[in-house]
């Protein structure tokens, strides 16, 4: 009887040893578990605020006074202006120089465009974009918007913006990912193609700029290029319901002028807009 | 007769054992397969921060001041969750927020989709506008919606060979 006592004792003592052990693990398995939830969380919240933190330091930052090319304008000096500032219509023009819709607008209506600034009609502010490199990958986009920056600092951006459409690549061939191809279509430009000139675009002097005028881009709200706008008004592929062509854009200037004197241009000057690259002794 | 109930029960725990190798196996392939999605969308994301920026704001679901932070933190996390997955700690959590971003990720395609916006999702870089014919967002959802089944299994059947999980001995 009292062995029975004895192993009865013996096995719930046994027992609740084993039901100690047990609530033991599950206590030490359960704050392992929350060990390793919070390791997880804590992995995640270092690498998204480190993250956020590289990605901010790594954004050039932009300083209007310093970093723009000569002669440009705006409140960041992120435009380019070509023609004279007295015209009294206003064309503004986001391109990317990769961009083939661009490639397509410039060859239909350059020569339009040039011959309207010529007249005093008409000035062109130039937003230089540079998202194909993002869709498409490559650099071409940026290297290029760069090269006519280098190009405007020196005065030559009409000429060379003409050169680089003329000679355009394929969207998907990033052959201005290869600077030197810049640096040769620039000696179709009298007088462009300097040491100073070759450096600055080797360089990406004005890369700061480049991504700032993108930048300026996307928070515009204008999505694609080339978005073209008619003293504000969207002028392409449309105005107003009618489609662009060389004859509705200059109908369109003109109506939009009516009343107003066109800028004043001297012969020279005017002969300059109308072919940019003509050998200056021409002139 | 003994012996027979013991062959049956040592059978039985075969093919237990079995199934089990099968259910290990294709977590640890679920979450190995989920670890390079998520690696190979961060990084194509850390390049360039201004076009993931872009990327996130072409939705137009978040407030300006809010586009950078997500632009800049959201290749980061997919990478997080690339190494917790590779390394296999805290598979279940790991499968569990992956599955939480990708819902995310849907809904915000199905919203772009829905109002009408023409965008590429950047869900593996690039991003932003594109025109309406360039537009793949039942593609996108579905690859996402695969995405998701891997994260699922995973938080089902978190046991999986390699991992550190193992090692530490929880589950």
């Amino acid at each position: 009887m009292s062995q029975k006592n004895s192993s009865e004792a013996k096995r719930t003592a046994r027992e609740r040893m084993q039901e100690e052990r047990a609530a033991q693990e599950a206590k030490t398995k359960r704050l392992r578990k929350f060990g390793i939830i919070g390791t997880v969380l804590a992995v995640i919240v270092v690498a998204v605020v480190i993250g956020v933190l590289v990605q901010n330091s790594r954004t050039s930052s932009y300083d209007a006074a310093t970093q723009a090319p000569a002669g440009t304008i705006g409140t960041n000096k992120l435009i380019i202006p070509v023609g004279s500032s007295a015209a009294p219509s206003t064309l503004t023009v986001y391109e990317d120089l990769r961009c083939p819709a661009c490639g397509s607008y410039e060859k239909s209506f350059h020569t339009t465009v040039n011959q309207l600034m010529a007249q005093g009609k008409i000035h062109v502010n130039y937003h230089v974009v540079s998202f194909i490199d993002r869709n498409d990958n490559g650099s071409g986009s940026k290297n290029a918007a760069n090269a006519v920056a280098c190009a405007q600092n020196v005065g030559k951006f009409h000429g060379y913006h003409d050169v680089l459409y003329a000679n355009q690549p394929d969207e998907t061939d990033d052959a201005w990912a290869d600077k030197s191809k810049l640096i040769t279509l620039a000696k179709q430009v009298p007088g462009l193609d300097t040491p100073t000139f070759e450096s600055c675009v080797n360089n990406n002097s004005f890369g700061a700029w480049v991504t700032a005028v993108q930048k300026d881009f996307d928070k515009s709200g204008y999505t694609s290029t080339p978005t073209i706008l008619l003293n504000g008004t969207s002028a392409y592929p449309t105005y107003n319901g009618e489609q662009i062509s060389t004859a509705n854009l200059i109908k369109w200037v003109d109506a939009a002028n009516k009343g107003k004197t066109p800028a004043t241009i001297s012969p020279s000057a005017s002969a300059a807009l109308v072919s940019p690259n003509a050998s200056p002794s021409a002139g | 007769m003994a012996t027979d109930q013991m062959a049956r029960a040592g059978g039985k725990q075969m093919e237990r054992r079995r199934r089990g190798a099968i259910v290990t196996g294709i977590g640890t392939a679920a979450r190995l397969g989920l670890a390079v999605v998520w690696a190979w969308a961060g990084l194509a994301k850390i390049s360039d921060p201004e076009a993931a920026a872009q990327a996130v704001r072409a939705y137009r679901l978040l407030p300006e001041a809010l586009v950078k932070p997500f632009g800049y933190g959201l290749p980061f996390l997919e990478l997080a969750l690339a190494l917790l997955l590779l390394v296999g700690l805290g598979t279940r959590v790991a499968a569990a927020l992956s599955g939480l971003l990708l819902l995310v990720y849907i809904g915000s395609i199905a919203s772009v989709w829905a109002r009408g916006i023409s965008i590429d999702c950047g869900c593996f870089g690039g991003g932003g506008a594109v025109s309406a014919s360039h537009t793949a967002y039942l593609q996108e959802i579905f690859r996402d919606i695969g995405f998701l089944l891997l994260a699922g299994w995973l938080v089902r059947w978190p046991r999986t060979w390699a991992s550190l999980d193992g090692l530490l001995a929880t589950d």
